[in-house]
């Protein structure tokens, strides 16, 4: 078996494994589970090491590494013609990066799931079940896989948010389900559509493997898609459309504003371990989607409405940072800082430029782990008193020192100070979104300047709410009980934290670690775009 | 009479060569005797011998299809061109005899049906003369034989339906049923007699029936033709013709509603699809009753009526008989474009659902049993005490709504293609009307169906524990659908 199978099922094996183990041996469940991100860990780093940094792919099959390609269905349809559907991975600059988040990101959930007491079976199970899910949508490059494995995502969380979450979680779990299945149904929609358009060049027949569809020659003159024939569908070019409802699919999943709404509400009421890879992955798959779907497959609907997609994200940056300024609740205020810091992401991609769309990946990456970081300290505060209000705590910098200087750091990093990761993201983003206006025209100038504001409002909510929290006299809500209940982090926690922190600093001082792994890619996706 | 003599060599060549064809049928007919003398004389403990006999014909009947020489004829008609007899009606046979036998396992464990004073007996003798019914249906093609084999169907059902009454609830359903269907039938059979006079014929195969009916005023042959749907709809329950079913599958024995939303529906489907078929010119030529635009707006308020009304129910059973009409809204969709397209989309729909359907009744049965739980607000709790069952459930419920990696999703998923790919042939705006109907109508229905879940396993139970449930037979049987379900979601291709 390669390693992307492995990759992918690994976890699925183990979850399996859990579920037939007695329930007598639970305390050994979350042992089992970490051996097995370990292993996840160790195959992502032998991947990264052995990542061929020249191969551009993108859309060419011949430059994707680690490549699976096996038929899996295949029906007779009759007057349809035959449904062929391939089970083909691979990997290229922008998902072997993610993959290798994915598994860091992993690791650091698991060893947050110490604090889950309930049903441990089901828990590690469905934990695991979404692991499979993530690795799945991150290596398939046939778009019928990608979307088994993006819907097959949404069960386990339904059920993690669901069963474990806070007080809400009902409301939670049911609309994040409905916001996501929303957008992904219409997908389905746009993936047929496509599929009927495309004829694979060698078979002849069609075809659901997204390299195909990249290529303008692949499409059947008169079909839906088709570039050539420029088909009406409700009054708008056909193309378009498709582009727009999976921009909007993916959209929902950043999320951006207005689509954003379900994000806040999900990342409260999750446990601690689910909203870090909420927070951490699953955002990260809308980016993903957005270089690897919308902007591949609609090139031209991509830089058509690459103006309106640059404005979505200076807007989500601004609405999400002013609105982080307004929460009472820790959880909250990170949940909205994540929706103004995926801003950048959409801002630096929509800009087309190699350094916006390497800054946008960036972004993805060390928010991945700083915001993993930031909702992993919030579980610290949480798990111990149960309540994380910013009026209630005051002066904790006293009570708890390690702690503070992980959430000096997090925070630090997270508004993009220089020498951590989340600066040259942003400032490759905005440098992408400032020198559009030359290179492409597609972004004005106002609108990096608007989003350098973002970089602003967030060092005013972060280091606010650490004045706020940390300095000055010791005062707490529950008093004296608080006050023996808070004790410092543990040394899992200083493992799990001292892990996201090496990599914030690290992709910080050395960016061109993950720079390298995808300039080649980053280059192909902007010649595919934008060929001039 | 002696001038008739001539033809009489002539006709009975023609029944003679017609009964190999009807081997299942024939043996169904001999089972139904030899049912009915058993359960008179010695019916053993529980009738246990009339439904071990009653198994093996139905079994019997079953395994003629599978013949060889059952599989290679190709399609004709039969008996004075009153029947079909081809490849797709032997499909639907198969599909029946499934979901006939798994109504019989589930009536045998059924305590409701094994408690009751009459016993199930005579439920047992029903069961032959139902599958005879449903594979007439789907070969039918003369008007009196549609109609004789929905009437089959339908005394059938009634008997069934009002098996165990106890409750006036439960009269309630039967009476309405009868009586909702006994409309319904009459204003079919005035429709045929309307046809058979305008055309003279009984039989829709005949090239003349079309020909005739197109050199009618089309307000009259319009009339004509949905009066039959008003038949065929009412054993469909598509609206506006769905009033009675959320009323009848909750008052019917649970096993009697896994029965009816499935057997009867996809029977229906059957004769939709030849009738549908016989009125279509072939190649061009005025259509005389626009089944596209009917149907599609048939097909649109069903989805919308039976989805968006689940929404607010709390009885399980009722909350499935309205996402059944959803579903049926859903299939069609695959009816509308089956012409152009071939079956098997909608052949794998109905075979699905009828596993998925059947299954969720059972379940839902299964655990009234247990816990006397009717309505999904009584589910609180439950997923921690009934593990098996409700793990389960949540499976079918979410290949319901259609999701993958389960078998429901690629069922949507080979309609969804059906749909597009005639919508990118013709550019009817039915077509995308009905599409983007079903994508919206697909998300409300997780919101339904996930009650359950919702109550089940996110929240807990206010009441008593309740005891744990030994697994037993049935557990299997729900097991396997299941697991099926799963199966042929990732690998469709095992259907073949």
């Amino acid at each position: 078996m390669s390693l992307l199978s492995t990759l992918i099922f690994l976890p699925l094996l183990a979850g399996v494994l859990i579920l037939v183990m007695p329930s007598a041996w639970q305390s050994r469940f979350k042992y089992v589970a970490l051996g097995t991100i370990v292993i996840q860990i160790v195959l992502s780093a032998f991947m990264y090491m052995n990542f061929n940094a020249d191969l551009a792919g993108v859309s060419d099959q011949n430059k994707f590494q680690l490549v699976e390609r096996l038929p899996w269905i295949s029906i007779d349809l009759g007057g349809l013609g035959k449904l062929q559907i391939d089970y083909f991975l691979g990997i290229d600059g922008f998902s072997m990066p993610l993959l290798v988040l994915t598994s860091i990101v992993m690791l650091v959930a698991v060893l947050a799931s110490w604090e889950i007491k309930t049903n441990l079976k089901g828990y590690f199970a469905l934990f695991l079940l979404l692991d499979t899910a993530v690795m799945g949508v991150f290596s398939s490059l046939d778009f019928f896989l990608f979307y088994i494995f993006y819907e097959l995502m949404l069960l386990p969380l339904y059920f993690l948010i669901g069963m474990w979450g806070g007080v809400r979680r009902e409301y939670a779990a049911i609309k994040f389900f409905l916001y996501t299945l929303l957008g992904s149904v219409f997908m389905l929609l746009v993936i047929i559509g496509l599929y009927f358009s495309v004829t694979d060049p060698k078979t002849g027949s069609h075809t659901f493997n997204m390299l195909a569809m990249m290529d303008p020659a692949n499409y059947t003159a008169g079909s839906i898609f088709s570039v050539v024939s420029k088909q009406m569908l409700l009054g708008v070019p056909a193309r378009l459309l498709g582009f727009i409802v999976l921009f909007v699919a993916f959209a929902i999943k950043v999320p951006v504003v207005p689509l954003h709404t379900w994000l806040p509400d999900a990342h409260v009421e999750a446990p601690t371990p689910v909203s870090i890879i909420l927070a951490g992955i699953l955002l990260k798959i809308g980016g993903y989607g957005i270089l690897r779907i919308c902007f591949s497959i609609f090139p031209d609907a991509a830089v058509q409405s690459s103006w309106w997609l640059g404005l979505i994200g200076v807007v989500s940056i601004l609405y999400g940072g002013l609105n982080a300024l307004a929460q009472t609740d820790l959880k909250r205020l990170i949940a909205y800082s994540s929706v103004s810091h995926m801003g950048f992401v959409l801002l630096g991609i929509a800009s087309v430029t190699p350094e916006g769309i390497s800054g946008g990946m960036m972004q993805m990456i060390s928010h991945g782990f700083l915001s993993s970081m930031l909702f992993f300290l919030v579980g610290v505060l949480y798990s111990r008193v149960h309540d994380r209000q910013i009026p209630n705590f005051r002066g904790l910098a006293l009570l708890m020192p390690k702690y503070t200087a992980f959430v000096m750091i997090g925070f630090f990093a997270s508004l993009g100070l220089p020498g951590f990761s989340a600066f040259i993201a942003e400032a490759f983003s905005l440098i992408g979104a400032f020198t559009s206006e030359n290179v492409n025209g597609f972004l004005p100038r106002w609108m990096a300047v608007c989003g350098s504001v973002g970089i602003l409002l967030s060092a005013g909510y972060l280091l606010w709410t650490l004045q706020r929290m940390f300095f000055g006299e010791t005062r707490l809500m529950g008093g004296e009980e608080w006050k023996l209940a808070l004790t410092d982090v543990n040394p899992r926690e200083v493992i799990a934290l001292s892990v996201l922190a090496f990599l914030g600093v690290l992709l910080g001082v050395m960016p061109s670690l993950a720079f390298e792994k995808m300039n080649s890619a980053v280059l192909e996706l902007i010649r595919l775009v934008n060929p001039q | 009479m002696s001038e008739m003599l001539p033809y009489i060599a002539g006709l009975l060549r023609d029944v003679l060569s017609g009964i190999p064809h009807l081997m299942p049928e024939l043996i169904l007919a001999c089972t139904f005797i030899v049912v009915i003398l058993t359960d008179l004389f010695f019916k053993g403990k529980d009738s246990a011998a009339t439904f071990w006999l009653c198994l093996t014909g139905l079994t019997a009947s079953f395994a003629v299809t599978l013949l060889p020489s059952h599989q290679s004829q190709s399609g004709h008609l039969i008996f004075g061109n009153t029947l079909f007899a081809d490849r797709l009606s032997i499909v639907f046979k198969q599909i029946f005899y499934f979901v006939i036998l798994f109504f019989a396992v589930f009536v045998k464990f059924s305590p409701q049906f094994r408690k009751h004073s009459k016993g199930a007996g005579d439920l047992y003798i029903l069961l032959p003369v139902i599958l005879l019914g449903l594979n007439l249906m789907s070969m039918a093609s003369s008007l009196l034989l549609i109609y004789l084999s929905v009437e089959m169907i339908s005394i059938a059902s009634y008997l069934m339906v009002g098996y165990v009454s106890g409750t006036s609830r439960q009269t309630e359903a039967a009476m309405k049923y009868v009586l909702f269907g006994s409309a319904c039938s009459a204003m079919m059979l005035y429709g045929m007699s309307l046809l058979y006079a305008f055309t003279g014929t009984l039989n829709v195969a005949e090239p003349q029936f079309l020909q005739r009916l197109s050199q009618m005023p089309s307000l009259a042959g319009n009339v004509a033709v949905g009066l039959v749907l008003v038949g065929i709809g009412f054993k469909l329950s598509f609206v506006p013709l769905h009033f009675w079913s959320p009323d009848v599958y909750e008052g019917a024995p649970t096993t009697v509603t896994a029965f009816l939303s499935t057997g009867p529906k996809i029977a229906g489907f059957a004769i939709l699809v030849r009738f549908t078929e016989s009125l279509s010119p072939q190649g061009g030529g005025m259509p005389v009753f626009d089944f596209q635009g009917v149907l599609s707006a048939v097909a649109i308020l069903s989805m919308l009526a039976g989805n968006f009304t689940a929404v607010w129910q709390d009885n399980i059973k009722r909350m499935l008989a309205y996402s059944s009409i959803g579903h049926t809204g859903f299939i069609l969709m695959a009816v509308i474009v089956h012409s152009q397209q071939g079956l098997k989309p909608l052949l794998f729909y109905l075979l699905i659902y009828a596993i998925m359907n059947m299954a969720a009744f059972i379940l839902a049965g299964r655990i009234e049993d247990q816990t006397g739980a009717v309505s999904i607000r009584e589910y609180k709790g439950l997923g921690r005490y009934m593990k098996l069952e409700m793990v389960c459930f949540v499976v079918i419920l979410i290949s319901l709504t259609g999701l993958p990696p389960l078998a429901g999703f690629m069922a949507k998923f080979l309609v969804f293609s059906s749909v597009l790919e005639n919508y990118s042939v013709t550019h009817s705006g039915w077509l995308l009307a009905l599409l983007i109907t079903a994508a919206v109508t697909t998300v409300v229905s997780l919101f339904y169906y996930f009650k359950v879940p919702l109550n089940a396993f996110l929240r807990q139970s206010e009441g008593k524990p309740v005891a744990p449930v030994k697994p037993d037979f049935l557990s299997v049987i729900i097991l396997i659908l299941t697991s099926l379900l799963l199966l042929w979601g990732i690998f469709p291709g095992l259907i073949a």
